[in-house]
Formats: C-alpha cells, structure tokens, sequence
C-alpha cells in the first residue's frame, strides 16, 4: 500500500525522520517498507501492511504507528483549504431528514450508516494539493467531490461514497407535486440484492446481483454495491448540485464474499473486508464534509444521519509483567513498558503488583489476548534489544526417523550408479491423463492451466518428459526422482511416496538388462536379499498395459511382494512424448521397499580353500528362460556349486532355427577341503544329465 | 691370490660396472656358485686349522664386503634404469582425464541434508506430513479463520471432489481437501500425536495458486519447525535461529527479527540475515535493502495450543518455517527458482 512522506508529516508539528531513516524504523516496528519512490517531489512509501492492521490502511494509522515508535506527538491535521482551523458549518434551516431518510433491513450487515447532505456544491476540478496527494497513492483523480472522497480515504482509512442526491428516485407521486428543487425526499434502503437485480457500476459494467450482496437502493433500484463500487444511477457529474455522502461500516464477510463472487475488488472491499472499526465512520464523515464545504462550497444540511445499533465500545486487557518475562526471555521494567502502552495510546486504568490492565482504542480491533499486547510492547520497545539466549532443557536424542535414512540411503546409492536426482512438478496435463486410468486420478478444482490440471499418479511421465527436454543436449544419462504420487480410491485420496528412474541411451538389446543390472546394484546396496523379476501379465483393464513394451517389462518383487515395475517404455508412449530412442524405465512403491531395507550385515569368513570353475554351454528353444536353466543346474550342483555365472548368449548363424546357446561359468568350492577334480566331474555329470533330462535341451560337448 | 689383492682387483672392476648385467657377471664372478670367493670358501676345509682360521675370516668378510658393494651399486644402478625409462615414457598430461560418469542430488536435497543435520545436532527430530491436508489441519486449527481476509496469504490449489459438493455443512467445509499451503499443518499432526516438550522440524513440498516466475513457483519446500516446552522464549528462539544461521552460512553471519503477522503465531516476527554480499550496505541481490528475509516465525499462539489440547498456561514455544528454495538459491547464487524443477541437466549436473 502507497503512503505519501509529505502526508505523514502533516501529522507531525515536528520534523520526522529522514525518509530512509524512517523506513528503516517502520520496518523494524511495524512493517516492512518495500520501496520508496520519488513523485512529484514527494517521496512515496511501499509499506506492507498485514491484514490484520486494517486501522493502518490510512496514513492516520501509519502516522500514529510513527509517533509511537518516534515519541513524536501528533495531531490530526487542519483542513489546508485555504483557510486555517476551517469548522463545519451547519445550515440549521435545511434539515438532512427534510431530504432524506435512511433504513437498513439487517444491522448486522450494516454495521453502522452515516450519512450528510450538502447542497450547491460546485462540481469541477480538485485544487493541486488534493490531487498530487491521490496520484502519489496511486488514485486517478476526477472531480473535487469523488477525490474528496478518496481522499478522506486515504487519510482516514474509512471509505466514502458519494451520490447525486437529484438522481435518487422515490416512488411516493406526493412528493413529486411539489417544488421540484429541494423538497423532494427520497429513501435510501441498504437491502440484499434481489437475484437476478442488476447494476451498472461507475466504470460502465454490468453486474448481475444476488441475495448474498448487500445494495443501497433507493426505492426502485440499487444505487451503489455496498461497501465495494458504486453505481452510474447516482453517479456525481460536472451538473450534479446536491450530494449524499456515506459513511458506513459494512459486515466484512458479506462483502469479502459479494467481492469475491463479483470478482470485483476496490479500495473500499479491500478495507471493508479486513474489519474497520465503526467509530472510524464518524471521523470520516466529517472529514468529508469540511471538505466538500471548503473546497466545492457546499451548504451543510443540518443534522447527520446515524443509524448505529451496537456501539462499539473499547476492550480491556490485562498483562502480567511476569508473563511478558517469561516469553520474551528479558526482563523490561515496568516504567518502560507503560511508557511504550502510553505511546500506543492505551489507556492504563489498573496496576496492581505485576498486573497492568490497559484499555484499548476501538480502532485496534486486533488485539484480543494478553499474548497480543505483549507483541505490542515488544515491537515498539525493539526486538533488537532481546539478547539471545540458549534454552535450558533437558539432553534428549532426536527421535530416528526410518523413512528419511532410507530416503537418503536410496539417493546416495543412485548417485554413486551414475543417477541424476531430478525434482518434478507434481502436476500432469490434461493430455498426459490418457495413459492412465481416469477414475484413478484427482483433479484440481482450480489448476492454474491446462497444463498443471491433475495430480501426477506416477512420477514417470515427467521423467519421460525431462528426458525429451535433455535429449537436446545429451545423448546418454540416467535420473531419478522420489516424491509423491496421487491416487483416489473410492473416496478416499491416496498419496504414495515413490521412487522411478529412467535410463537413456542404451542399446535396444542391452537396455533392459543395463537396467536390472542398477536395480540389483540398488536392492544389494540396500541390505535387500530376495527379490526376483516376475514376468508382467497384465489383465485386459490394467492401464499399466499401454505404458510397458509386452515382452520387455517386469514387476519387481521382494519376498514375494509386488513393489514396482521395470521395463522399456513402450513405443506409444515414446510416440506421444515425440522420443526416437528407446527409454529404460522403473518405478517403485517407495514405503514398501523400505520395509525390505536392513542395516544388519554379518561377517562371512573368507574361504581358506580354492574354488574350481568350469563351463557348460547348451541349446535351448529361443524362448526358454535363462532361470529355469540356472534353478536346474542349482537344484543338480548342490551346495558345493556356490555360483552359476551366464557369460554368453547367442543365436543366429550356425545354430539350428529357434535354438539358442547359453554358456555358463559354474564355481564350485568347499569350505573345508580343496575339491578333488574327481568330485567336480562327478557333480558336473550329475548337472549335465539332469539339464538333459528335458529332450528340448541339450548340453554341447 | 691373497685376500686383500681379491679385494683391491674387486673393488677396482664394480667402480667400472655400468650396468645391471655387468653388475650380475660380477657377483657371479665372485659370489657364484663357481665364484672366486665361493671356491675359497669350498676350499677352506684343506687348510691346517691355523690357516682356515685366518683366511676364513678375511674370506667371510670380503663376502659380506662384496654383498653390500653389489646391493649399493644395484640400488644406484636401477635406480639411474628407471630414470632413463621413465624420461622415455613422456605422456602429454594436459590431455583429457577419462569420463567417469557419476550421478548428481538435486542441489534442493544437499540444502535439505544440510539443514537436517545441523537441527538434529541441536536435538530436533525430523518428521514429515502429508502434501494433500484438509481445510482443518491447513487453516482453522492454525487459527486462520473461514472467511477472513488473512487466507488471502495463502493461495490454494483445492482439489475437486464432487462426492463433498452435495453436503455443504460447516463439517463438511472444514473436510474440504487441498494442497497444502504450507508445513505448518505438521505442527498440528505432531502435537496432536506427541505430548510436549516437542522439538521437531518439517522439511517437505507446499502447493501456491500463483502466476509463475524468478522467484514463484506452485509447489516449492519449506522446513517448518516447532519447539515447545515450559520456558521456550523469543530470546532462546533467537539463539536457536541464530546458531542455525551460523552454521549454513558461517560463523559471521548476522540476524534480526521484525514485526509480522501470522495468525498462528503471537508475537510475529520475519527473519532476516544481513546480505553477505554487501554486508548491509544494499546490493542488487537484497533488492538494496540490505537484508535478505529468510524465514517467517513466532511464538506459538494459545489458540493452535488449544486446538490440540495442550494447555497454554503450562506450554509455551515458537515455530518457524524457512524457505528451501530460497536458501537453496542464497547458497548456491541461482537466481531463478524455475530451474529446480525443469529437470535441465545442464543445471543439476552442477551439484
């Protein structure tokens, strides 16, 4: 919010601070200066305001803020129209209710209305002053009146609104009778909105209405949209003589929520909607109208309207001096701090050994709980003065946190295999949806574009999209990602941490065993021990299908437990990413896999005894699988057959069609002789024999 | 031949051995099994006694002369052979090491490591929440009300359930599910779980409805913390920030705390570390106010207390939540959040 240097002055008798020195100070008291500019030799504040000060969206509150943290006094300012200490002059003949006449249908959605009438105001430009301090704030002057308006506004933090008192239209013909100029009453009634009501506001839109928004209508239509923008009806123009002007106090929920469904948001919503003090109308009102009285030479119509069912009376807070010691952690005392309560213009009327009661200004609705007040102390008196100090608590270990150890373990290792960790949105596109299950999906009732419309419910099309994007500057690499999938369940939202990664660059023949070489790597790094690759078969619904090359993917499953999936990415996929080389994938339930994680380790003693090797090569059909060649030679070797190691695979020329030979180095060893080369033929007898056992196999010689 | 004439002859032919060959023929010359020295040794046993005594123990000495001659000339020698193979054997070092390929973190979990470790040193555990909250656990139990304008703080992304839109009760709002905004809502799972005295932090992803750019993104990491006991006061806060502050970016680095406003916290305070670029002076990378803001705090306000039973009058602390990202960016001079999620090589092989 923009504050004028020169209109904070004007609060102050004495000089203030150098503008730098002051912005420093509202930053370390108040709130932060973001910026200062130059305009038009004044120097304009960027301060930011919390919403919970609405008392200093004006420069009234900025400047009282000022003076408490400057100890310099303040008063609110003269007129400067010309004439000094100018005072509101009432016309005692002309009564406002001989014009007008004010209800409001709810209280509680109308706070409090005010309301004065002037009469031959002379419309037209405002002088200099007036409107070099609007274009320092940012406000667009107009005409006299409806900048008087803003002004006030921005001086006093209370919104106005000014009507052509000629163009309101009452429905009673008697009246009409009369002498049209200034007898004619009108009505104004501050109603809900009737569905379906519409209103053209100041800036020639159309808006159509409803029974959640508050209107001040005369008798047959709405004239302004309280609290928030007013209407053309009754708009001021350069021929309007005689005005109404509104000082009102609006519920702030009514008007935050009409804002909102009009998408419709002005000073006044912004101020209204943050919760104004009520008491704050009347200081408006007068401002307004001293005015419009000095500036546009209007005549005051005596009297005001008020209609202000529940006065807002000040709070009362105690404080314990012990309490304030007890969360700051220093000791202040006492005389400081009722200078800082006095500075902030709180009213001490108890003090009783270590309490002070203090009674607040209406116009600080925020402040509720002692806790409040002391941040009121503490601000003015300086953080800076609260030395730092080590807490005194008792020597306790954090709490272990498995999950997060695994999380690292499992970085680590990928990094040392060569991964890149990427981070991904956790976001998907419309199109990137038609891969997937639609019932499985969560979309977001407000994406910020099409773009980032649902929840990612596996990390790989994000992946798949970094590799197209990197494609461009590598032809080879590896990443990964952990982080947070999305599913819906019925009802229910699941959110799974999962762990995928791609590889890129791999030949077509080699990829997919590249691949499971890493995943080995990982599960041995991980102290994980029985895991196998279990062939994919998917059922017809199963989305998984689309993803996956048929022939060329895997689950992955540890102790018998599915936890994820490996595989070539299959080329419909690729086609829809517009890749042309073939990508090596896996993705893998992440609080499953680290279930199967252990630490534990135990020593296994070296063998004393050499190990024997010896080779065995044999024909099998094409599409055997290499494991149930390994689990028969296993099964036929026994224990003193420690590994069987697949060194060769071939097939093609010079081999009968459909065959293929598969070399194998088998390692025997004992733990206790070395192996007489008796015993191995013996056992590789046995192990030929039993692989020959089936009449499709046959062991070459 | 006397024994001393062997010698001199000896001494006089290795001082004229060039090389390791020479130096063989030598020692089996003299040494060998048919050796000059060997056969005297052999032919001792003919001696009378008396003679044996004398000339075996010229003999063994000049045998253990020798020896050390022939190590001493051998050591000299092989070490001038490799001096001249090794002259040979020039390989031009400038050229290129061999590519090893070796994977990279994303420079957001070394921060994240970073910080971990040093708030687990000073006795914090870490624990996590879910990235998908409710309006409950996101807003009202951190003392944000329905309706009221502080929510603007927080943009949302909320998520589309249609099975809620019938029922639109007040318990039904307050179930309404979304992204959260923020980590704080861990605060309220961890202490409705945990009695006090509670020393944690939070790392993890937030979700903002907000245009993108440099310094935006719509889902970026915050690290929550929270710290609660029976005197935890804003000066141990203090000292807790600052220790921390000193041990990411050294010793020397200054904080301070201003005004604030979060409703979940009473006092509010920012935290700001003094710019290292321009030690306060203003630069270009503090937007020339000298100071950087790092983490919004407060001491926790008795009503998220009350939210989760914990009596205020007896429990008091702060919380905090820092910026990853932006921490991230401070260490490393990136100065463009975007990057952490483009999935751009060229920037993660960097870390």
């Amino acid at each position: 919010m923009l504050f004028s240097y020169d209109w904070l002055q004007s609060f102050f008798p004495k000089k203030l601070p150098a503008p730098k020195k002051l912005a420093e100070l509202l930053t370390l008291h108040s709130f932060e200066v973001q910026e200062i500019k130059k305009v038009d030799g004044d120097l304009v504040f960027d301060i930011d305001v919390t919403p919970n000060r609405s008392d200093c969206f004006s420069h009234l509150g900025i400047a009282r803020e000022c003076s408490a943290f400057t100890n310099l006094k303040f008063k609110i300012p003269a007129c400067r129209a010309g004439r000094q200490n100018a005072k509101l002059k009432e016309d005692k003949k002309r009564k406002i209710k001989d014009f007008i006449e004010v209800e409001v249908e709810n209280k509680n959605d109308c706070l409090r209305y005010m309301g004065g009438v002037l009469l031959d105001v002379k419309v037209g430009e405002s002088p200099e002053w007036i409107k070099k301090r609007l274009i320092a704030c940012g406000v667009q002057p107009i005409n006299n009146i409806v900048d008087i308006m803003n002004y006030t506004m921005l001086e006093t933090g209370q919104p106005l609104h000014a009507f052509d008192l000629d163009k309101l239209k009452t429905q009673n013909p008697a009246c009409r009778t009369g002498r049209h100029s200034l007898k004619l009453k009108t009505k104004i009634i501050i109603r809900r909105a009737k569905r379906g009501e519409k209103i053209k506001t100041l800036d020639d839109k159309e808006y159509i209405l409803d029974k959640n928004i508050l209107v001040i209508a005369d008798q047959e239509k709405p004239l302004a949209i309280a609290g928030i923008k007013g209407g053309k009806a009754a708009e001021i123009t350069s021929k309007t003589k005689n005005i109404f002007i509104e000082s009102a106090n609006f519920a702030p929920t009514l008007i935050r929520r009409a804002s909102r469904s009009l998408n419709l948001r002005t000073d006044a919503s912004f101020r209204f909607e943050h919760g104004l003090d009520p008491n704050l109308a009347e200081e408006g009102l007068k401002k307004a109208v001293l005015l419009v009285q000095e500036i546009a030479e209007g005549t005051v119509a005596g009297k005001r309207i008020d209609i202000y069912s529940k006065k807002v009376k000040p709070k009362k807070i105690k404080i314990y001096l012990s309490k304030l010691e007890k969360l700051s952690g220093i000791k202040i005392p006492a005389k400081e701090v009722k200078t800082v309560l006095k500075r902030l213009n709180f009213k001490i009327i108890k003090e009783k050994g270590d309490l002070i009661e203090v009674e607040i200004p209406t116009y600080r609705q925020d402040l509720v709980i002692p806790e409040d007040l002391i941040e009121e102390i503490l601000r003015i008196y300086g953080y800076e003065k609260i030395n730092s100090c080590p807490p005194q608590i008792s020597l306790t270990f954090p709490q272990k946190n498995p999950e997060l150890s695994a999380q690292r373990k499992v970085k680590e290792i990928l990094k040392e295999l060569g991964f890149t960790e990427v981070y991904n949105y956790s976001f998907i596109s419309k199109e990137d949806t038609r891969f997937f299950n639609k019932e499985y999906i969560v979309e977001l009732e407000n994406p910020v574009s099409e773009k980032f419309q649902y929840l990612r419910p596996s990390l790989l099309v994000n992946l798949l999209k970094n590799a197209k994007h990197n494609l461009k500057f590598f032809e080879a690499f590896k990443m990964f990602e952990v982080g947070k999938i999305f599913q819906k369940q019925g009802s229910k939202i699941l959110e799974k941490r999962t762990l995928a990664g791609i590889i890129v660059g791999e030949k077509k023949e080699e990829g997919f065993f590249v691949l499971k070489g890493y995943i080995d790597s990982l599960f041995d790094s991980l102290g994980i021990t029985d895991w196998f690759y279990d062939e994919f078969q998917p059922r017809p619904e199963d989305m998984k299908k689309l993803f996956w090359h048929i022939n060329k993917s895997a689950e992955i499953k540890v102790n018998q437990e599915k936890i994820g999936f490996l595989g070539e990415v299959s080329e419909r996929i690729l086609h829809h990413f517009d890749i042309r080389v073939p990508i090596y994938a896996f993705e893998m339930d992440f609080e499953k896999l680290i279930e199967f994680i252990t630490e534990e380790k135990e020593y296994q003693e070296i063998p004393k005894f050499p190990s024997a090797v010896r080779d065995i090569a044999l024909l099998v059909p094409m599409y055997e699988k290499t494991e149930n060649v390994q689990k028969k030679i296993f099964a036929a070797g026994g224990d003193l057959l420690i590994d069987v190691d697949l060194f060769d695979i071939y097939f093609g020329e010079g081999l009968p069609e459909g065959k293929k030979n598969l070399a194998f180095h088998l390692i025997f060893q004992a733990k206790d002789r070395t192996l007489s080369s008796e015993e191995i033929d013996n056992l590789m007898k046995k192990i030929i024999y039993s692989l020959e056992e089936n009449p499709e196999w046959e062991v070459r010689r | 031949m006397e024994i001393k004439d062997i010698k001199k002859t000896a001494e006089r032919e290795i001082s004229l051995v060039k090389t390791l060959k020479e130096l063989e023929s030598f020692e089996n010359k003299y040494l060998g099994k048919k050796g000059i020295l060997t056969r005297i040794l052999r032919s001792l046993k003919e001696l009378n006694p008396e003679e044996r005594k004398k000339i075996g123990k010229e003999a063994n000495e000049l045998k253990e002369f020798l020896q050390k001659e022939i190590e001493r000339k051998r050591g000299q020698l092989q070490e001038k052979h490799i001096e001249e193979k090794e002259k040979k054997e020039w390989i031009d070092i400038t050229m290129p090491g061999k590519k090893i390929e070796r994977g990279h973190l994303h420079p957001i979990t070394l921060v994240r490591t970073q910080i971990e470790d040093i708030f687990q040193k000073m006795g914090f555990s870490v624990v996590e929440g879910p990235e998908i909250e409710n309006e409950w656990y996101n807003f009202d139990a951190l003392n944000i009300p329905k309706e009221h304008p502080a929510r603007d703080m927080w943009d949302t992304f909320w998520l589309r359930q249609n099975e809620l839109k019938m029922q639109n009760s007040k318990l039904k709002m307050s179930q309404r599910l979304l992204l959260r905004t923020h980590t704080s809502p861990v605060q309220i799972h961890y202490m409705e779980a945990n009695k006090p005295p509670i020393r944690i932090i939070a790392p993890g992803r937030i979700f903002r409805y907000e245009a993108t750019d440099a310094s935006h993104e719509i889902n970026f990491y915050q690290v929550e913390g929270l710290m609660i006991d029976k005197n935890i006061s804003i000066a141990n806060f203090k000292f807790i920030m600052e220790e921390f502050f000193k041990e990411f970016f050294g010793r020397k680095t200054e904080i301070r705390l201003r005004p604030s406003y979060f409703p979940f916290t009473e006092p509010s305070f920012e935290i700001d570390v003094k710019c290292s670029i321009c030690n306060g002076k203003g630069c270009s990378v503090c937007s020339y106010r000298g100071w950087i803001e790092m983490a919004g705090a407060g001491m926790v306000h008795p009503n998220v207390l009350k939210a989760v039973k914990i009596n205020p009058e007896e429990w008091q602390g702060f919380a905090f939540g820092l910026g990853l990202d932006r921490l991230t960016m401070m260490k490393y001079k990136i100065n463009d959040i975007r990057l952490f999620y483009s999935g751009d090589l060229r920037f993660l092989k960097q870390f």
